[in-house]
């Protein structure tokens, strides 16, 4: 090591070291994202899609500002063309400490929007719902009218003149579907990141707390509560008087809708995030081990599974008899639930986490690249595709 | 499989189950789970930073010399790197000694950065990522997803105490280990460096989730500990070194076997602090040595007889 002033060398090396191995600690966060993106997937209503875009978050320690996100978007379902769109911003800046944050950020949603009468709810994950008029995207009300509530994860169920939704404090809200004033509250014991299922004047609901609740619509008194092994994030499914629901603990479960005794459960390999579909007294659900699971609803004996490839994110749809269902790289499978066959039905070449819609035999899948696609559920042809950001 | 797969195998997929598993089996603390890692980390890596400190206080301890060196040959680079080598042989101290050692550990620190900062999973996108991580275990999927309060902090967020308490632990840590030097430029490098990394990791600490911080506390309160087990207070106190014992003064008397040694001797010929013209002090001989900067290869020297004042030691 031919080496001139070799102290003071060593030196520079030594600080050089340092000055990498924080350099590198700071660039170890790349890979891990610190805000949220959202992406909410479509609703569709009277030929209308509704839909929250995902943020695409700069990056890094510049002081881009994030694309896209932050609003809800009303399009033509036929063509795409834009009808309309709100921006939904929090007011107060987001940002970390290096003084460049903008004086508005846009606002992540992650369930998707929900349409009752005249109006469409989202949830945010500043902490609002909002309450937008779907003819004008006029803003209604929005809840709580000052402040907020801890970060909006679930998404939001209109029903029975109210509108549902869990929230991170642990917390399930029932609101006036008209004027946005609360009804009635229900706290669990940790964060909730489910989205509801209403079934018979019951809504059903899923914790980290571990546990399943049934709560009356009506005043949110607890009619049971059923407790898994693990976390619940995904949505629980009511089919024929019973709960399906999936959990972190790699378990699906089968409750009793009437008391919440376990009937059965599935175990996998990895986690259930997903909301099942239900047809032909089968459960199909997709999970974290890249595959689907075709259960007996009644028993919970598995008749098939299907490999496709990467984790299943997105929640299925069901269209004519068929599960239409995208792995998260972006492939677009059609299962016949007839005879339990499956076949690829298009490749979107882009990761897919938005739970998916359809209408009409066309699928509308939305993919974190900001592009919305429109296929032919039958065929799989591209009828179009946009860039929603 | 690539590197990054190798990567998450080897590294990132223990350090997150070990994580999770402290974490139920401590009070489902989180906070305690990364102050737990983090020590048995250092306890692992207890070797190598010895080794490092050690090699950087032999280092320091050269200091004068090196600056005597650089003096005296400043206009014939080439006799300065052949002279600056010889002292670096004859006193076994090797200039990138501190490197292995700190780039051995880099990956590990690393890891458990990522790990701290992929196991909180604040955002939805964060939890899905931790999926790919955990192993089959059933404590594990009990465990998830982990609360993020301890104590009165929110280790999602960052906290200005938590930051206040990294700068001033980073900032007695690099006082710690701080040498004085008559080389203004090397004194006022020195000086920056005391200020700036503080500086710059209060700052991270403020922007990143204070889980991280609370892990770089815990690094930097171990490393204090280290620092003073083998150097004393060092830079810290400005006091008259203790009485050298041990290890610590036989190092000492090594290197001032190679200090002593006759001009145009084989060895480096140095000449004592007072012939330099620094103070004891300027010359970085106020340090509280404990012993810890003695070179392993200097032990069969010193049990040589310490040789007197321009006698010309033999070489072979």
């Amino acid at each position: 090591m031919g080496i001139r002033n070799n102290a003071a060398s060593a030196g520079k090396i030594c600080l050089l070291v340092i000055l990498l191995l924080v350099g590198l600690t700071v660039l170890g966060c790349i890979g891990i994202k610190t805000a949220p993106e959202g992406g909410s997937g479509g609703t569709i209503a009277d030929g209308t899609l509704f839909l929250s875009p995902a943020i695409k978050q700069a990056g890094g320690f510049g002081c881009a500002p994030p694309s896209g996100g932050g609003k809800l978007v009303a399009l033509n379902a036929s063509d795409g063309s834009r009808l309309w769109e709100v921006p939904l911003e929090a007011s107060k800046p987001a940002g970390g400490g290096f003084g460049c944050a903008p004086a508005v950020t846009p606002v992540a949603i992650y369930g998707k929007p929900a349409v009752a009468g005249d109006l469409v709810y989202v949830g945010g994950y500043n902490g609002k719902i909002y309450a937008i008029s779907s003819s004008s995207g006029a803003l209604r009300w929005v809840y709580p009218r000052e402040g907020n509530l801890e970060p909006i994860v679930s998404g939001v169920v209109a029903a029975l003149g109210k509108v549902y939704f869990g929230c991170s404090d642990g917390k399930v809200y029932a609101l006036d579907a008209a004027t946005g004033d609360k009804q009635w509250e229900f706290a669990t014991g940790d964060k909730i990141w489910s989205t509801p299922a209403i079934g018979d004047q019951t809504l059903y609901i899923g914790s980290f707390d571990q546990k399943l609740y049934a709560l009356s619509a009506a005043d949110g008194s607890k009619k049971w509560e059923f407790e898994a092994e693990g976390a619940i994030v995904s949505a629980p499914l009511v089919y024929n008087n019973m709960i399906y629901i999936g959990s972190i603990d790699r378990h699906l479960y089968a409750v009793d809708a009437a008391n919440g005794s376990l009937k059965w459960k599935f175990l996998a390999d990895k986690w259930f995030w997903t909301r099942a579909v239900a047809h032909n007294n089968t459960v199909y659900a997709g999970c974290f081990d890249g595959r689907v699971y075709a259960l007996g609803a009644e028993n919970g004996e598995k008749l098939a599974e299907f490999d496709l490839g990467s984790p299943v994110y997105s929640w299925p749809v069901l269209v004519d008899g068929s599960i239409i269902i995208a792995s998260e790289e972006g492939k677009v499978y059609t299962l016949d639930t007839a005879d339990n066959q499956i076949e690829l039905l298009a490749d979107v070449e882009e990761a897919v986490y938005a739970p998916l819609c359809a209408s009409e035999g066309v699928i509308y899948i939305y993919s974190q690249e900001q592009n919305l696609h429109a296929l032919n559920a039958e065929s799989g042809a591209r009828l179009w595709s946009l860039t929603i950001k | 499989m690539g590197i990054g797969d190798i990567w998450n195998l080897i590294a990132m997929q223990p350090m997150i189950n070990t994580l999770i598993v402290l974490t139920s089996y401590l009070l489902n603390s989180f906070g305690l789970a990364i102050i737990a890692l983090t020590i048995v980390v250092n306890v692992l890596m207890y070797p190598l930073t010895m080794k490092q400190i050690r090699a950087s206080k032999a280092m320091q301890d050269l200091q004068p010399k090196i600056a005597e060196l650089q003096k005296k040959y400043a206009k014939d680079k080439d006799k300065l790197a052949k002279e600056q080598m010889r002292l670096f042989k004859e006193s076994g101290v090797s200039p990138a000694g501190c490197l292995l050692p700190l780039l051995i550990q880099m990956p590990i620190w690393i890891a458990l950065f990522q790990s701290i900062m992929r196991v909180m999973a604040v955002i939805p996108e964060n939890l899905v990522g931790l999926s790919q991580y955990l192993y089959s275990w059933p404590v594990v999927y009990s465990t998830l997803p982990l609360t993020n309060e301890f104590l009165w902090l929110n280790l999602a967020t960052g906290n200005i105490f938590l930051a206040l308490l990294v700068g001033g632990t980073m900032w007695v840590q690099q006082k710690m280990v701080m040498t004085s030097t008559a080389d203004p430029r090397q004194q006022t490098q020195s000086t920056m460096m005391l200020w700036m990394m503080p500086i710059m990791f209060a700052w991270l600490t403020m922007t990143f989730p204070s889980g991280l911080a609370l892990f770089w506390v815990t690094s930097n309160v171990i490393r204090i500990s280290i620092q003073y087990f083998v150097t004393g207070w060092g830079g810290l106190v400005k006091s008259a070194p203790k009485k050298q014992v041990g290890r610590d003064k036989k190092y000492k008397e090594r290197i001032a076997q190679v200090e002593e040694a006759p001009e145009g001797a084989d060895i480096v010929v140095p000449s004592s602090t007072e012939e330099e013209g620094l103070s004891y002090e300027e010359s970085g001989g106020k340090r509280q040595d404990r012993g810890g900067g003695y070179p392993k290869s200097l032990r069969a020297i010193r049990r040589q007889p310490r040789r007197g004042r321009g006698h010309r030691r033999k070489r072979g």
